[in-house]
């Protein structure tokens, strides 16, 4: 890569498609950055060591070192099956660890009681009793956990369910089975929210709504642990992220420094389609990785240490005028990928981009 | 800690469907046999004589007779609370609230009993009222049913129909803790209690006093033929002593993947 000249800022520079190229910078900031992860250093909201668990001779989580920043919101990502609801179930003691240890809130995992009051959690899909109205349901597990009955009509109001709280929980729609389960895990007013799959077969508009409420939880200050499958969805809320698959610890580090980590990756066109060979060439021959893209004379270009700027400066000095040139955002999926060395095409048939399972 | 468990299971058993099935079912049932009893019943024989109704024990002989039944409702229902909390996923969130699982188990059954026990009196005071009303219509005295001798008879035999009832409930809550299947908790319970002890006994008679089933319904009903009293007491405590010692060892180390 000796011919091309790193150059951030296009507009400073002068040369080259202005308004075309988009910063990563820009794309970051685009997203939804909510919170700055615990320093390194910092108190751990969760901590283990050597964390494992087998049921008979298979081993479904392995040897996991977990170090949650208190006052994070913690992504746990991992394929369906990579050990996640195991892992969670071990932190809030209904599942026994085979072997390992750990620390919740500076309670000892081996001893739940000395930390779940301070946790709320919901886990996997929402359940209570359909025969009870959402307040009873909630009421049922305030006495249980003698915790003040005025505590119910506040998070049902925070969680969006007021108004049908009287209605019996068999009369609820998925999402509003979701808002009662996070409802009941605000309860305690906990300091660790462990939310399992939160958004799972919400639609739209709830997904939204259930990230405007992890949001606020933020806001508050408590520690956020929610497991997903959808990076995109971890992607979005979280600025922490623990990466798992097949029960092993693969990453875990704050979103922007894994971001930071992960090649530029730019999508070029030409003006004229004729170009487009030359201009491949010509970026192959400067050290960078081109691939024709699906559509558009497009093409995708890993270019190690290079800009926008570079690319199109390239391009100019042989007489290719760039009609369109950006950034692909740099991805936790891509991130995934490359840490666990496979590609988005092991994902199984007939599941999406953005979702691994 | 306990006393929360059990104020918190009680706010899922006042639910009405719950309550009022319960309630109304054990009534009905009782009332049933009642009326059974008096309308079978004839001067010389049959299920029971006129002259039987009429003496202080009268009063209560179809509650007694009802034991049975009573029992197998009551032992269907707490078998069900206890595994629906597997097969609802419910259980997850009470231990999230309530780690201790001894304290958690101990506080849900103390609530299920004292349910059960109070639906049995429920349904034996408006058993004992359809009693005298069927008296008065077949014309049987029922001056003896309220002597002193006449009230003791009826508060020990409900006093033995809510100890066997405790019985049932443990069981039943022991059984669906081990088979996490509320549905499957039921029939396994029924086909015990109703069938498998009475193959059993028909078989091999001397066998009649170890069954479980056999020695709690011997308190219910206050000794039965084979059974004594005491030592139907006796291996019903042990039963259920052994039932909840089991029911513990395995709540306490099992996994909750629920």
């Amino acid at each position: 890569m000796t011919s091309l000249r790193r150059e951030d800022d296009l507009c400073r520079d002068g040369h080259g498609a202005a308004g075309w190229v988009t910063s990563v910078c820009g794309m970051v900031m685009g997203q939804a950055m909510y919170r700055t992860a615990g320093r390194p250093g910092g108190p751990l909201a969760v901590s283990t060591a050597g964390l494992t668990k087998r049921f008979g001779n298979r081993t479904v989580v392995d040897d996991v070192a977990l170090a949650i920043p208190a006052g994070s919101v913690c992504g746990f990502v991992g394929p369906n099956g990579a050990g996640k609801t195991t892992t969670i179930r071990m932190l809030l003691g209904l599942v026994r660890a085979t072997s390992g240890s750990g620390t919740i809130l500076g309670g000892s995992l081996t001893e739940p009681a000395t930390y779940l009051h301070k946790v709320g959690a919901l886990i996997e899909s929402p359940a209570f009793y359909p025969q009870l109205s959402g307040r009873e349901n909630l009421k049922a597990l305030a006495r249980l956990g003698r915790l003040p009955l005025a505590a119910v009509d506040p998070v049902l109001e925070r969680s969006g369910l007021l108004a049908r709280a009287g209605d019996r929980y068999r009369s609820y729609s998925l999402g509003m089975k979701q808002r009662l389960g996070i409802a009941a895990a605000m309860l305690a007013g906990p300091e660790l929210l462990i939310l399992d799959e939160p958004t799972n077969g919400l639609d739209p508009a709830g997904i939204v709504e259930m990230r405007g409420l992890i949001k606020s939880f933020a806001d508050d200050g408590i520690t956020v642990l929610v497991s997903s499958h959808l990076i995109s969805e971890i992607e979005q809320i979280c600025d922490y992220v623990v990466m798992i698959r097949a029960g092993r610890l693969v990453h875990q580090g704050s979103v922007a420094d894994l971001r930071g980590t992960q090649q530029a990756e730019f999508l070029v066109a030409p003006e004229h389609d004729a170009d487009r060979d030359l201009l491949a060439r010509l970026l192959q021959q400067a050290g960078c990785t081109v691939t024709p893209g699906n559509a558009g004379g497009l093409l995708l270009v890993e270019a190690p240490g290079a800009g926008p700027a570079d690319l199109n400066r390239l391009a100019a000095r042989n007489g290719i005028t760039v009609r369109q040139l950006g950034e692909r955002t740099r991805s936790l999926e891509r991130a995934f990928f490359a840490l666990t060395g496979t590609k988005s095409a092991d994902v199984p048939d007939g599941q999406e981009m953005g979702a691994i399972r | 800690m306990i006393w929360a468990a059990f104020a918190s299971e009680w706010t899922k058993l006042r639910r009405p469907t719950l309550f009022l099935s319960t309630f109304v079912g054990l009534a009905a049932a009782a009332s049933l046999f009642v009326v059974l009893m008096f309308s079978q019943a004839s001067p010389h024989g049959g299920i029971v004589t006129l002259h039987q109704l009429a003496q202080p024990n009268g009063l209560v002989i179809g509650v007694a007779r009802a034991a049975m039944l009573l029992g197998v409702v009551a032992f269907g229902i707490a078998a069900s609370q206890v595994a629906s909390e597997y097969s609802l996923g419910t259980l997850r969130q009470l231990l999230v609230r309530q780690p201790r699982r001894a304290v958690l188990l101990a506080g849900k059954m103390l609530s299920v009993i004292t349910f059960l026990v109070l639906a049995l009196c429920f349904a034996a005071v408006v058993a004992l009222a359809v009693a005298i009303v069927a008296a008065h219509s077949r014309g049987v005295a029922t001056s003896a049913w309220f002597t002193g001798t006449g009230l003791g008879d009826m508060f020990r035999e409900l006093g033995d129909l809510a100890l066997a009832t405790i019985g049932y409930s443990v069981l039943g809550m022991a059984l669906g803790q081990f088979v996490r299947s509320a549905v499957f908790a039921v029939i396994v319970g029924f086909a015990w209690l109703i069938a498998v002890e009475n193959i059993i006994t028909r078989i091999v008679p001397s066998t009649q006093q170890w069954l479980p089933g056999a020695s709690i319904l011997a308190v219910a009903s206050g000794g039965a033929e084979g059974v004594g009293y005491g030592h139907g007491l006796i291996l019903g405590t042990v039963y259920l002593v052994v039932a909840i010692a089991a029911a513990m060892a395995v709540f306490l180390r099992s996994d909750v993947t629920a």
